[in-house]
């Protein structure tokens, strides 16, 4: 979702308690409707593992849902394409300039409208929360024209601009707190030390908000790498597409081949996998802290 | 709070937004102004690079005298209502089942949050085949014989609305449950065992103690979710493409339905234009609940 940031709802709670209440007594109905929960949104991440290991034809007849014989079939074929590789290049170029170039602008931002009150902070963190919520539908169409212009249609340079365009007023809203927690006295004591602003931004205030930069940067990656809009519609030829932008083109067309589709859903899906491994704590709390889908 | 000596020394911090308010102006706000002249221009894809011809409000009349305009608005209307009941009801329903450590509580946690982190068009592609005619549900349903022929979810203009509506629900219950969860674990524990040893019920708990507590938060999940409602369109995009006819299209997609594929874009930017008011109208609505909320706290 897009959304956006609410401190107020980060103070309110912390996540990172490991159980604020402990079950003393078993409530009969807990159990039950937490595995129903699980049932809603365990299945269908088994049932793309499920279909993306049959063969064509076990998808067609009904019949085979449940007991088929598993075949690689669609991961061999889809890793025999070169247009994966290609893709997945993509991907992960589009991405990690979307992550870099966020950043190089969100984290000065965050800092800077963390530490000045003043009416210019108020209405650029109204303008903020206006953006972020503009609809991406709405944003394609002017900057379709405008990109023409420049020249950046086709271009990954395109698609990384406004990405980061659509993700900056996410990642300052996300950053701001994570600084304004820091204490000013910090600071002015670096000052009386005799260190200018920016060296107390880069040496004091930059790791002690590492923690911060570390979740927005990953959710920044989230997002770019699921982003398919932009892609779609700036680059001209599928040749360029990022994965998402391939999975959306292939699902959108007719006489899908479900288990190929699947398969290309789970390659897209594992780097995403791997990121949520490392980081699964960060993505818990930033989730808390700021709302993007 | 040493307020007048931070204010004297760091006017000049606000410069480390420039920046961003450099790119932002010309990469967001730039391209919104050109929305705007878009919207009042007779532009198409092929004079989209020559001077525009100026033609007042006859887009927005245009969009308005179609049927297509109204059936889309009252589309947007039920899509962004179920999302959001769902969305909420959902989330904080999953929220109290989570906030109690228990068995499967970690495990079904992680799934949420794997979930929401997943692309949309990963999740919109899954849900495509579970609701195809050889799909998991048609399949159940054919099987067990309650159904003798496959229902048509996404193929039928009175069904597909709501099924990618639950869906667009599915996907935004992990977020609200996290956050409801949040603000859960902030209760203090002695509060819950105060209420156990008056022999409070668990119901009574989650009526007297839970849902007063979250009510500040469900303020600005609500407007957050609304707006994810109404700005959603991956999973129309992967699942319906907006269809059948306008079946499944919301306003905001209409608009780039109008530009990307029948080429008219002085018309899809109008349509944008309104789908942007209404945005600016939520905006301005989630911005006094997060400051009633601020002060509240």
């Amino acid at each position: 979702m897009n959304t956006a940031v609410n401190e107020s709802v980060a103070k309110s709670g912390d996540s990172s308690r490991p159980s604020g209440i402990k079950a003393r007594f078993k409530s009969p109905v807990a159990t039950p409707l937490r595995f129903v929960l699980f049932l809603i949104y365990g299945i269908p991440m088994l049932w793309i593992v499920l279909t993306s290991l049959k063969s064509p034809s076990d998808v067609i007849s009904s019949q085979s849902s449940f007991v088929f014989i598993p075949t690689l079939d669609a991961y061999s074929e889809a890793l025999s394409n070169s247009g994966l590789y290609t893709a997945l290049q993509q991907s992960l170029v589009i991405a990690t300039g979307t992550v870099v170039l966020t950043l190089l602008l969100a984290i000065p931002a965050g800092y800077g409208l963390a530490r000045v009150d003043s009416r210019i902070t108020t209405v650029g963190l109204g303008m903020l929360i206006v953006l972020q919520m503009l609809p991406q539908t709405s944003n394609v169409i002017p900057l379709y024209q405008i990109f023409g212009q420049w020249n950046l249609l086709n271009t990954n340079a395109g698609v990384i601009i406004a990405d980061t365009a659509m993700l900056v007023p996410f990642g300052v809203l996300l950053m701001r707190p994570f600084f304004r927690a820091v204490p000013v006295a910090l600071e002015e004591a670096a000052k009386l030390d005799g260190a200018g602003t920016f060296r107390t931004f880069f040496s004091i205030m930059m790791p002690i908000a590492r923690n911060g930069i570390a979740t927005t940067g990953t959710l920044i990656f989230l997002l770019a790498w699921g982003e398919f809009l932009y892609a779609v519609n700036f680059f001209l030829t599928p040749n360029n597409y990022p994965l998402s932008a391939l999975l959306a083109q292939q699902v959108s067309a007719f006489g899908i081949d479900w288990p190929g589709l699947m398969a290309l859903a789970v390659i897209t899906s594992i780097p995403i996998m791997v990121l949520f491994a490392f980081t699964y704590r960060l993505l818990r709390e930033g989730l808390t802290l700021g709302a993007v889908k | 709070m040493p307020h007048s000596i931070r204010r004297l020394a760091s006017r000049r911090q606000l410069l480390f937004a420039a920046p961003a308010a450099v790119f932002l102006t010309i990469f967001a706000i730039y391209p919104l102004l050109q929305l705007m002249r878009m919207s009042v221009s007779d532009v198409t894809v092929s004079t989209l690079n020559d001077p525009w011809q100026y033609s007042g409000l006859e887009n927005f009349q245009t969009d308005f005298a179609s049927p297509a305009f109204g059936e889309t608005v009252l589309n947007t209307v039920i899509f962004v209502t179920i999302v959001t009941l769902l969305g909420l009801a959902g989330g904080l329903g999953a929220a109290i089942l989570l906030s109690k450590s228990g068995r499967w509580t970690g495990f079904i946690l992680g799934l949420l949050v794997f979930i929401w982190a997943l692309p949309p068009v990963v999740n919109g592609s899954v849900w495509k085949f579970l609701l195809g005619s050889s799909g998991l549900f048609n399949s159940i349903g054919l099987e067990t014989g309650l159904t003798t022929q496959p229902i048509p979810f996404l193929f039928d203009d009175s069904i597909a609305l709501y099924s990618v509506a639950l869906v667009n629900a599915w996907a935004v219950i992990p977020f609200n449950a996290l956050v409801f969860r949040a603000s859960i674990m902030g209760i203090s524990p002695e509060v819950f065992e105060a209420a156990r040893m008056d022999g409070a019920s668990r119901w009574e708990e989650i009526r007297h103690i839970i849902v007063p507590v979250v009510k500040p938060t469900t303020l600005v999940l609500l407007v957050l979710t609304v707006v994810y409602g109404f700005r959603s369109f991956d999973f129309i995009y992967v699942m319906t493409f907006g269809g059948p006819g306008v079946a499944t299209t919301t306003l905001p997609f209409l608009g780039y339905i109008q530009a990307f594929v029948r080429f008219d874009f002085g018309l899809g930017a109008a349509t944008a234009v309104i789908a942007v008011a209404m945005v600016i109208v939520l905006a301005v609505l989630y911005a006094r609940s997060v400051r009633r909320e601020e002060a509240n706290s």
